[in-house]
């Protein structure tokens, strides 16, 4: 599949890695040339920042072989990465803010002495920063005072300066606006111009179609595609990164049912994130609000569940008004949260299942205030049985389950009876396998026939049709669109990726 | 090498385990204490026991209580002192009212200034060890003020009973070993502490789960700052008289009762009862070295290994624990 003539710059060969049971890269092959620029996308866990790790020397590859000019390397650290050529500048700027431009660009240098010699430093800023479109800004300049943007087009020249010979770049552009984003459009393919090749991780997909020739796609740690820029869809490009292997199932109608129970969002907004989402959901029905990352699905769930203190809006949950901002507030209502980041904000992972099964019901179990005995336990086998978890093991530290398991007995604290009337899931089967997966789908809608009204935020288009009975579409904090009557892949796929640079 | 080394003390992989390591390392040092306590002249008396227990009494009630800072995840208090020798000026001022009343105002007053810090750490993140520190030189500076430097006398008699030995054990011995099981109790059978546990374990999750971390903070902060002021009563009848000077390490001894103990520095995991052991171990191993000849620049600087030890092994074993 590999086209490049003469030696590669980099080359890849069976590259591997597992942690513990999880096979993160199994086996990738790779060969870029002098002076290409190389897409690399992918969901998050597919595999794209453990292969950027073993690049920089931030973690030791378990078999394959990485050559750079045809020569094998292996390194001990970063800075033997550094040393060998490679250059790595990620999202989290690693720019020291307090000093100047010139000494950031100076500092850490491989060659650079004990003592710093300034004049020289300055000279040598200043010519890096004109290779990166950066001549108006004065290396005296402390970084502090620059726009992130401009610290990112520091960074690249600070790889300039450490005789790159391969640039990764990861997720550059996240943060920048649109004029920053071109600035260091054109710095890379300046840099690229000079022989350098450039490693681009995006999730942008409109960014990788423009900026780059080669795109390789990762899913699940394998390589499923390696293409010219020219011969891709934005489609296609999207239907390999999130896998076509299971067509969307047909809806599955749910019992006819009574509730009562409505939620009332009036132009719920994020600062920078979420501009004015309205919508009436209603018990008894799963919503899916669909968006790749950063679309604004998931803050919409988080603002809903009191987690964004920005947040501002009207949201009433039948007569009351939810305290947006104040989760404990709004989890007293009656609305449950289940995050993305089981591991970050969903779970006590060392804790016993017992226990995260029970956390959200303690006050219903207690008897004056006591718990920890057999009502605990009934309840928490109550509840085990509910979610699909298996009671034997209540004891055990919930971080022993299984992906699949560790969400089920995550959503199984809102369960039964719980006080919880509206249920709020963020990426409901992320990491979880298709096992797991269809049975925490089947828990979703069992609530929602318990009369909960059911939103879940999902960037995955087989989960949205098969799970969603209305579907809203968002792109950069805004909703596209909205599919009460069932809706087909294609609408969703243009909604959600269309003319984002693809069209230009 | 491994083969011999596996066939002498069994596969090696179980040494590695992080309760092997824990267990090794606590059976050890017990091992080490006991061969010392045997060996040691006037060690294993009745006198000698007691007077362990007595100096674990004070450090170990104001320990209690910061265990409970400990385990929400706010890690220490460094006003422990300062609100000591509070309580302590408050119950001997107030003793005209009884002990009973007494106990019970310096006891609010520690609970009131403590559970203050708890909720500003809790409801806006604040750094504990700053707003502690902070905390701590304005008591000082209240109480200094207060007392106008000089010490504080007791208004009345009661503060007797505080030093009364009933079946020949000082009653702040009873007293630890009460507020121990109360502790105990709160902390593994009740929804509060069920809460304090978990807040101390993930903190985010706690709040994703709509846990009211503010006031449950509060509430730690409070249990604490009562069983500070508990302490400083404690002392100041012991001592007939409170100074702002009064008992300058108290602070760090606490600490370190808590620590060697084997809470999580970080939070989420240990007990009121480690906390009681630990407080026992530091005393055991002052009182070896007195009754040793060492000299108190040794046993400070032995306290310190421990906690550091400890510290660590408490740290690898929940790291080890956390990936498996």
């Amino acid at each position: 599949m590999t086209e490049v003539v003469g030696t590669p710059r980099l080359e890849l060969c069976s590259l591997t890695k597992s942690f513990g049971a999880v096979r993160a890269v199994r086996g990738v092959s790779l060969a870029i040339a002098p002076g290409e620029i190389h897409g690399l996308c992918g969901h998050n866990g597919a595999g794209k920042s453990t292969l950027i790790n073993m690049l920089a020397g931030n973690v030791a590859a378990d078999a394959g072989e990485i050559l750079l000019d045809g020569e094998p390397l292996s390194f001990a650290g970063p800075r033997d990465a550094q040393r060998a050529g490679i250059a790595t500048v990620d999202q989290e700027l690693s720019l020291v803010p307090t000093l100047t431009v010139a000494e950031n660009i100076v500092l850490g240098q491989v060659g650079a002495g004990f003592l710093r010699h300034a004049r020289h430093a300055r000279r040598r800023a200043a010519e890096l920063l004109a290779e990166v479109g950066l001549e108006d800004v004065d290396p005296d300049t402390a970084v502090d005072e620059l726009s992130i943007g401009t610290r990112q087009l520091v960074e690249i020249a600070r790889a300039l300066g450490r005789e790159a010979r391969l640039l990764i770049l990861d997720e550059p552009t996240a943060t920048l606006t649109e004029v920053e984003i071109e600035r260091v459009f054109r710095a890379v393919r300046g840099v690229a111009a000079q022989g350098c090749a450039v490693i681009f991780v995006s999730h942008r997909l409109g960014e990788v179609l423009g900026l780059c020739d080669r795109v390789t796609v990762m899913r699940d740690g394998e390589r499923v595609l390696d293409a010219h820029v020219g011969e891709l869809s934005p489609d296609a490009l999207v239907e390999a990164i999130l896998g076509e292997h299971l067509q969307p199932a047909p809806h599955r109608a749910l019992d006819p049912r009574e509730s009562t129970t409505a939620l009332t969002v009036e132009s719920l907004a994020i600062p920078g994130r979420l501009q004015g989402f309205s919508a009436t959901l209603l018990g008894g029905r799963v919503y899916g609000l669909a968006g790749q990352v950063g679309a604004g699905a998931s803050d919409v769930l988080r603002a809903l569940a009191g987690l964004v203190p920005a947040a501002t809006g009207r949201v009433r949950l039948g007569e009351r008004r939810l305290p947006l901002g104040n989760a404990a507030a709004i989890s007293a209502c009656g609305v449950g949260f289940v995050s993305g980041d089981r591991k970050a904000e969903g779970l006590f992972i060392s804790r016993s299942i017992l226990e995260n099964l029970t956390v959200a019901q303690l006050g219903r179990i207690a008897r004056g205030g006591r718990i920890g005995g057999a009502a605990e336990r009934r309840r928490g086998c109550e509840l085990a049985e509910a979610a699909h978890v298996p009671t034997e093991r209540l004891g055990e530290p919930v971080g022993v389950l299984s992906g699949g398991n560790q969400q089920k007995a995550l959503l199984g604290r809102y369960l039964l009876h719980s006080g919880v009337e509206v249920l709020l899931v963020d990426e409901p089967t992320r990491g979880v396998d298709v096992g797991g997966r269809a049975a925490i789908h089947e828990l979703l809608r069992e609530a929602a026939r318990q009369g909960q009204v059911v939103v879940f935020a999902s960037s995955e288009l087989d989960e949205l049709l098969e799970l969603g009975e209305t579907i809203v579409t968002m792109r950069s904090g805004r909703v596209i669109g909205t599919y009460a009557e069932g809706t087909t892949r294609e609408e969703l796929l243009s909604d959600l990726t269309h003319r984002e640079g693809a069209a230009a | 090498m491994r083969v011999a080394l596996e066939q002498r003390f069994g596969p090696l992989a179980e040494w590695r385990s992080p309760r092997g390591l824990f267990t090794g390392l606590a059976a050890l040092g017990l091992a080490v204490l006991v061969v010392l306590a045997l060996t040691t002249d006037r060690f294993l008396t009745v006198e000698n026991i007691k007077a362990i227990l007595s100096s674990a009494s004070i450090v170990g009630i104001m320990a209690l209580g910061l265990t409970f800072i400990t385990l929400i995840g706010s890690l220490v208090s460094l006003a422990i002192a300062a609100t000591a020798v509070m309580g302590a000026m408050v119950f001997l001022a107030e003793l005209h009212l009884g002990l009973v009343p007494a106990l019970a105002i310096s006891m609010a007053a520690g609970a009131a200034v403590t559970a203050l810090q708890g909720l500003i750490i809790g409801a806006w993140g604040a750094n504990p060890v700053i707003l502690t520190i902070g905390a701590g030189f304005l008591l000082s500076g209240i109480t200094t003020k207060a007392s106008g430097g000089v010490i504080v006398q007791p208004a009345g008699g009661g503060y007797a009973t505080l030093n009364s030995t009933p079946l020949g054990v000082p009653l702040g011995v009873y007293v630890m070993v009460v507020l121990a099981l109360i502790l105990q109790f709160v902390l593994k059978r009740t929804v509060l502490g069920r809460r304090v546990t978990l807040i101390g374990e993930n903190r985010e999750a706690a709040r994703a789960a709509g846990m009211r971390i503010p006031r449950i903070t509060a509430i730690a902060f409070a249990i604490a700052g009562a069983s500070f002021a508990l302490g400083g009563a404690f002392l100041g009848a012991f001592n007939k008289g409170a100074s702002a000077q009064l008992e300058g390490t108290a602070t760090f001894d606490v600490i370190a009762a808590v620590l060697v103990g084997g809470t999580l520095i970080s939070g989420g995991r240990g007990s009121a009862l480690r906390t009681l052991a630990g407080a026992i171990v530091i005393a055991t191993i002052s009182d070896l070295l007195l009754l040793r000849g060492f000299n108190t620049g040794a046993q400070i600087l032995l306290k310190g290994v421990l906690v550091v030890v400890v510290v660590l092994a408490t740290w690898v074993a929940s790291r080890r624990e956390g990936t498996a």
